[in-house]
Order: C-alpha cells, then structure tokens, then sequence
C-alpha cells in the first residue's frame, strides 16, 4: 500500500464545514446557558412532543438504507440543527457499544470512559471534534455534539466507578 | 398469568391531569404487586439490549424477554467464517447473564399471535404473557422469492443467500473453500432497504483477499441492482490497492482528485457490475449453476445471493408493516404507529436516515428502554439522540467504517454530526489498520454491551 501522495485541494465542500463550525460553536456556546439542568430539558422535551404529533401522520416508508446518502452535496448537519439538549444519560450510553456498559470497559482497544475526569473527557472531545487530535472515526462522532452536551455527559461518565479487576458489575444508574 | 389490565396501565387511559395523581401515587403501587410488566419479543441485538437496559434503568420492572432460539448467533462479522477466520461456534451469544447478572426472564419460545387489546402475547407452546408495554424487534424476513428460481429450498440445498447466520453459512463457507481453482463466484447484492449496508462488499472482499492466497485464478463478480453503496468510495480504494481492482470511471475520477488511485494494465480477480450496467438479478438455475442479471447470464462455480429484505415475520403477524414491508415508527420512542403500547425496533423499523444495522438497534433499544421507564412513572420521554457506527473491512488489516450522530430534525430522524461520516480516503496506512483492529475490538465489545 502507497502513502497517498495528492493533497486534498481546499474545495467548496471544506469552506461550507467551516462555516457550519462557527454556526455550531455559536449555538453550542448560547445553548450552554442553564443546558445542565435537566427539568428545563424535560420542558422542552415535552413542546417538542406535541409539536411532533401532527407530521407524524406522513410516512416515512421507503426510505433506502442509504447509499449514497449524505454524500451528495446537502448543507453539512450540525447539533444545531436540533439545539434541544438530550439528557446526559441518552447521549453517554451511545458510546457504550465500543466504551463499554456506562463506560466500564476491561483490556478492550478503546478508552474507558468510566471515572475520566471531566475537564480530560471535555477536552479530549473537542479536540476531536476540532480536529485538532488524530482520530479514526472520532472526529465524526465528536461533531455530533456541543460543548454543553460534552460537559454534561463528561460528568456522567466521571461519576462512574472504573473497573479494576477487568470485569465489569453493572449497577443500575439514573 | 394476569391478563387484567394493571393499575399501571390503566393510568395511560386517564387525562394527564389525573396521570399526574396517579404519578403520584406510583410509588406505593409498585409494591402492591404491580411491577410494570414488559415483554421484549426477539432476542437479537434491539431485543437484548432493550431487556438490559430496562433492568439498568428501573431494575424493579417485570422484564420478559421471549427468543425461539436458545443460543443466538450473531450476524454482524458472520462473514468471517466464509474465510475461516472464526468458526461457527464463534458466533454463538447465550442469554445466560441476562438472566443471572440483570433478572431478565428468558423464555425460549415462539410467538404466535398478538392480542392487542388484551395486550397480551401467545407463544406456540400455548403461554400468555400479557404486557404493560411491547417491545418487537423482530429483525428481517429474507425474501427468497423475489427472483425467479430462487426459494428457501435452493437456498438451504445449493445456492445459499447466508445473510441470517446458520446452516446456510456453513453451507457457503463449504462452497467458496471447495471451489474449483479458478472458479467463479458471483455475490449478488440486495436492494435497498437491506441489513447491513457495507456488508455484501466487506463479504466480496474477504473471499477475494482468501482467493488470492489459497486459489489465485478464481473470479469474484459482485452482481448488484444500486449503482453506490455506503463506504463504496473508501471500500473500493481498499479493493484498489489490495486486489488490483480498476475503480469504474466516475468513481476513479472523483477519488483521484484527492488520493492516488491506481489503473492496473493486468486487472484482479474482483469485478462490480453495477444496476446501471445490468447488474439486477433476474433468475437463479440452481441446476445449471447461473444466475441471470440484465446484462446478460453467468455461470458461476459459487452463488451467493443476498435476497431482498423486510421486516421479519413477526412483524407481519402482529399488523406492524405497512405497505413497504417495515415498521412505521413514531420517531421519539418507537412506538408503533399502527398498534398502541407497542414499540419496534432493529431493521423492522422505519427510522429515515438510520441504517438498518446492529449499532443503530442498540442505540434504539437504549432510547425506548428510556422512553418506557419515563412514561411509565409520569414522564414524558426525553428529547432521543441515537449513534451509528459500521466497521467493515476490505481486508483483514484495512478497515474502514461510517460514523453517524442522530437526533429528530423537523420530525424524522437526521444525521447531525457534520458533512463526512466516512474514513477519509487520505488515511494513512496505520489508521487503516487500526479501523481493522477497532472492527475486531468492537465485535466483542459490542456483543458485551447487548447480551452481557
């Protein structure tokens, strides 16, 4: 296998990221604000409910798997595309199916998350997301999520007992 | 078993004025023998993981989870056993620490019949279970049908499609190692919507990386009715440097733009007939060993075809498909558009942007686990978010993958996690073959996270 030896050229496509990062770090810093507290999540939970009951009627059938899909050459997604903040609990436990059970992972290739100080999970995320850590896919995932979203899940998995002996005893959590 | 509408369920019937009473009063209601009763139908990923996750949340709820098979196997890096790179026994998952670790009840049965409004599930051996809430995550009902000569039967006996893993694995892994030096084996892709969206081209390409070392005259055809795939782009610059696979033009020129692709003078042994090159299956003859595609016949040593998909049977049976052969979805908690208090999870469900893939029903069954937990004590569910990750290989040290974030935008289920959600074809050699060891990592971690 050869190292790549062509530069990516600056394209459109890079320029339209960019901008949707200043949109992004923009609505993240706003929606910061209070974000923490999760009755106020709950509320707006709950108007987003209602206002999602009448679109519902239309069908969402045959929607492909999608090749291709997101390839083509939409507006770039961002978090703020829905700023309502999801609970620490829903966004921590998607990173369980590589991370581990609420972040308890034994001799595994990926991080434990279970126990990692918040400011080192906090930074550790923005720096993929910035790309300013080298990442397989985690760059990608970072991008998902705000700098509330990341302190608020940072938390939870900080409150998380690591695992010492390599197995993991799973308790319940909230 | 109880089939009188609990207390609990009852609540659901009241205007959210008297709810919020009733929320209220809960507490002491649940010791009063009324411990919600939720029953899990399917014990693959969304099924297993939705029983876990309801036991981590609220370990006080009456979680049953009914599975026909005693010991699953795993679908997702079941195409390593066509390489012989892991056995059979390799892909067995037991229900065992469900049980023992989180007090789920593991029945091994079949489920027959849905009684909506008893709100109760009946099983081939005759056992009612009635429910507060369902969860069904029923999987994928292959189609065999679909083409001309083609039938369960041909399936099982000679032309195996091996995309549910079992007897048909076996049988294909038999096939490709048997195969004539020399022979010819043809793949033939799936429509949209299908289980697994990188994974006939992750099988395509294992066979071949095992072709070149143990019978290096051998061609591998991959007949396909789509014209791109997802990873189509990473996986075949893989296929370009290990298996001097020429990219077809449009494909060339667009990668050529940002990473050296190569042009072989003497091509490989792999080729991609594409829909637009009549590459859609018409017809299977199991006896002559051909299968029939727009573009003409081919004779073939070894016939994979990876039928079209919907939602498993199950599904049908209790009324949860509609017209396009899945699961329409309300999208916050996956319930059921079609019968109430019942949610459908995994490839079953109609979840717009999210593909049909193992990562995505785990991640579904921890949102409905939630959803069920809140609504059940008075809550609303909260705001869902929802993660997807495919790894695949183009070889056994070259990973690749596609990494999705997930929230509701404008009511469907959108990816928002930025432009690309691919490996970048820039990669370098040592993050290829370390997507390849995280794609070895994440089968065990994973299985982990769902079953144990």
């Amino acid at each position: 296998m050869r190292t790549p030896s062509v530069a990516i050229p600056p394209s459109a496509a890079g320029y339209r990221r960019a901008l949707a990062w200043v949109l992004t770090a923009a609505l993240g810093a706003a929606g910061a604000v209070g974000l923490t507290v999760q009755e106020r999540a709950l509320a707006q939970a709950r108007v987003q409910a209602t206002a999602q009951a009448t679109p519902q009627a239309q069908t969402n059938a045959g929607t492909p798997a999608g090749p291709a899909a997101g390839s083509a050459g939409t507006a770039p997604p961002s978090p703020a595309l829905n700023p309502n903040p999801v609970p620490a609990s829903v966004m921590a436990h998607t990173c369980a199916a590589c991370h581990g059970t609420n972040g308890q992972l034994g001799d595994e290739a990926f991080k434990p998350l279970a126990g990692m100080p918040v400011q080192q999970f906090v930074r550790t995320m923005i720096d993929f997301r910035e790309g300013r850590r080298p990442a397989t896919l985690m760059g990608h995932v970072a991008k998902g999520f705000t700098d509330a979203d990341l302190q608020a899940m940072g938390e939870f998995f900080a409150a998380v007992a690591p695992l010492v002996d390599g197995t993991a005893t799973h308790k319940a959590t909230p | 078993m109880n089939t009188e509408p609990s207390l609990l369920s009852r609540r659901d019937w009241m205007s959210s004025a008297l709810g919020l009473l009733a929320a209220a009063a809960a507490p002491s209601l649940a010791f009063a023998q009324t411990r919600a009763r939720i029953v899990v139908v399917g014990g693959g990923v969304g099924g297993a993981t939705t029983a876990k996750y309801l036991k981590l949340f609220d370990p006080s709820l009456d979680v049953t989870l009914i599975e026909r098979a005693p010991v699953y196997l795993r679908p997702y890096g079941s195409s390593e056993v066509l390489n012989g790179h892991i056995s059979m026994r390799d892909l067995e998952v037991r229900y065992d620490t469900l049980r023992d670790r989180y007090g789920v009840r593991v029945v091994i049965d079949t489920v027959t019949a849905l009684d909506a409004t008893a709100r109760e599930v009946r099983t081939a051996s005759g056992q009612r279970f009635g429910y507060d809430r369902l969860v069904v995550s029923p999987g994928i009902e292959l189609m065999y049908d679909a083409y001309d000569g083609y039938s369960e039967a041909v399936a099982r006996s000679r032309v195996p499609c091996a995309w549910i893993p079992g007897e048909q694995t076996a049988l294909l892994a038999r096939q490709l190692q048997g195969m004539r030096p020399g022979g010819t084996f043809v793949l033939a892709a799936p429509p949209n919507p299908y289980r697994c969206p990188p994974g006939p081209y992750e099988r395509a390409a294992l066979m071949t990386e095992w072709f070149q070392r143990h019978n290096p005259t051998a061609k591998v055809i991959i007949v396909d009715p789509k014209d791109s795939f997802v990873t189509d782009e990473t996986m075949m610059l893989g296929w370009n440097r290990l298996y001097r696979f020429n990219l077809p033009e449009d494909y060339e020129k667009k990668i050529a733009a940002k990473v050296e692709v190569l042009r072989h003078a003497s091509p490989g042994m792999l080729s991609w007939v594409r829909g637009k090159e009549g590459g859609r299956t018409l017809r299977i003859d199991a006896r002559r060993m051909t299968i029939e595609i727009e573009g003409g016949v081919i004779r073939a040593d070894v016939i994979n075809v990876i039928a079209p998909m919907r939602a498993g049977r199950l599904a049908a049976t209790m009324n949860l498909a509609d017209s396009s052969g899945f699961c329409p979805v309300e999208r916050r908690t996956f319930a059921s558009t079609r019968v109430p208090h019942v949610h459908v999870i995994g490839d079953a469900s109609i979840a717009d942007a999210m593909p049909k893939s193992g990562f995505s029903a785990n991640t579904q069954a921890k949102v409905v686990a939630r959803a069920i937990v809140e609504e059940l004590a008075g809550r609303p569910a909260p705001e869902p978010l929802w993660e997807n990750t495919c790894y695949a290989l183009a070889g056994s040290d070259y990973g690749l993958f596609v990494a999705d974030v997930f929230k509701i935008v404008d009511g469907k289920i959108a990816r928002i996690n930025g432009a690309s959600r691919y490996l970048p074809l820039d990669a370098s050699p040592a993050q290829i073959r370390l997507c390849a060891r995280y794609q070895q990592a994440w089968l065990r971690t994973f299985t982990q996270d769902c079953f144990a």
